[in-house]
């Protein structure tokens, strides 16, 4: 048998990191981390996307200098200094949003300033960049940015198509939808993330599943190839 | 006490760490100051826009400077003219102190008369979904027009006044109705401060050739 095992043998490093960074440990489906912003702002699909971004935008920063300078900063001081390059970063990107896109940075606004204590970021600082080099950092943030992103909109586009009839503005139900103010309010976020949850476990039930299935197969296939080869015999 | 090596290299990397992070944030802040007044600049102008009425001077450039509040910053108040150089509104932006998050500023308009053109929410830091309807919620932004001090009970329905509070947000357009009476208060107070210096500078204006 030549067939490989993606179970085994990792056919690429960075596409597992990206995997797991965007679908397996996903910030949101699976570790449940920074649950603020996600309650938050995701009113609507186009602000959760905004703030999926900036949040992204300072992922990738914060990973890749951390992972730069991982070898110079001692133990002891590692999450202060963390810490300050975090808001740091998140400080340029709010000045940046002020300066360039301000009607977004008047809808997210105290968010923004809020990305420091999201702990998604300084999670991956610590679990991640910290110990890696700086390419994989780098793909690390891409897939856990990216994947947070994906939540938002997610959440954001359910709750405005549920709420409002719309997704990104566009008008999707018509307009004699009536509006359910509800999932615009908080209580609708946790009911509509919990429902987005549920749906999230049984893909990945399924996807489970059929990897069982597989292996139960090769296993199958293999144990023929023997009996093969002992008739033959 | 003495510092030991270990120690030295804590205090140095986090004091590095600090000082790039400040340089960093101040390089920002010398790249961004100017388009953020720009965009602020612009942001007001869209937002007089909306509580004018049709002009014929550029209100931006037609203004006046007064101090209501001895230890606090001037007020400046735009002017927007009839053809025949009568003011027909006047806005002015007020802050209600006591929104859910943090300060609320209103742009408001008002005519002579101290009835209200129309007002706008331009910074705030509300929660997204509840208290922004102050800036989104267009039927009740539009609840304040042709109000004045004698013709509504400035408080939200809940307090026993004219204006509707929003499902699951009180304190924001309580803080908004509160400050837009403040102003009409003050302006009541300054009136005719305000337009007779006004009517004057213009007519010196024109005076001279």
């Amino acid at each position: 048998m030549q067939c490989h095992d993606p179970n085994e043998k990792p056919v690429n490093q960075k596409a597992e990191i990206f995997a797991n960074g965007f679908w397996h440990n996903n910030t949101i489906f699976a570790q449940l981390l920074g649950m603020c912003p996600l309650l938050g702002v995701t009113t609507s699909a186009e602000n959760g996307f905004w703030m999926g971004a900036a949040t992204l935008l300072a992922l990738i920063c914060s990973n890749l200098t951390v992972s730069l300078i991982r070898g110079a900063i001692p133990a002891n001081v590692r999450i202060p200094a963390y810490i300050t390059i975090i808001a740091a970063f998140v400080s340029m990107i709010e000045m940046s949003m002020n300066a360039w896109m301000h009607e977004m940075y008047l809808i997210l606004g105290l968010f923004i300033p809020l990305i420091v204590v999201n702990c998604a970021i300084l999670g991956r600082a610590e679990a991640f960049a910290s110990k890696n080099t700086p390419i994989n950092s780098l793909v690390d943030a891409l897939a856990m940015g990216l994947g947070f992103t994906f939540a938002l909109v997610l959440l954001g586009g359910v709750r405005e198509l549920l709420g409002q009839g719309e997704v990104f503005g566009f008008d999707i139900f018509g307009a004699d939808y009536p509006d359910v103010l509800m999932f615009i309010l908080p209580p609708g976020a946790f009911i509509a993330l919990g429902f987005i949850l549920a749906g999230v476990n049984i893909i990945n039930r399924n996807m489970e599943a059929r990897k069982d299935k597989q292996a139960a197969m090769l296993a199958n296939m293999q144990t023929k190839d023997v009996n093969t080869v002992e008739i033959q015999s | 006490m003495k510092i030991d090596r270990e120690q030295w290299h804590m205090i140095i990397a986090l004091l590095v760490v600090g000082v790039v992070c400040t340089l960093l944030l101040a390089t920002t802040n010398i790249f961004t100051k100017a388009p953020i007044a720009q965009a602020e600049r612009q942001a007001l102008m869209d937002a007089l826009m909306q509580v004018l009425p049709e002009h014929h001077n550029d209100p931006i450039s037609d203004t006046r400077d007064i101090t209501i509040d001895s230890d606090k910053k001037p007020t400046r108040f735009y002017f927007s003219r009839n053809e025949d150089n009568t003011i027909n509104t006047i806005a002015w932006q007020v802050t209600a102190p006591d929104g859910y998050n943090g300060s609320i500023h209103i742009l408001m308009a008002v005519h002579p008369d101290g009835s209200i053109n129309a007002i706008r929410v331009t910074d705030h830091k509300e929660t997204p979904g509840l208290g922004d309807g102050i800036t989104k919620n267009h039927p009740w932004l539009d609840s304040f027009d042709n109000k004045s001090l004698n013709n509504a009970r400035w408080a939200v329905k809940k307090d026993g006044g004219d204006f509707d509070q929003f499902t699951g947000a009180t304190i924001t357009p309580r803080a908004v109705v509160k400050a837009v009476k403040k102003g009409l208060e003050m302006f009541t107070k300054i009136k005719s401060k305000l337009l007779k210096k006004t009517q004057q500078q213009t007519e010196a204006q024109h005076a001279m050739p």
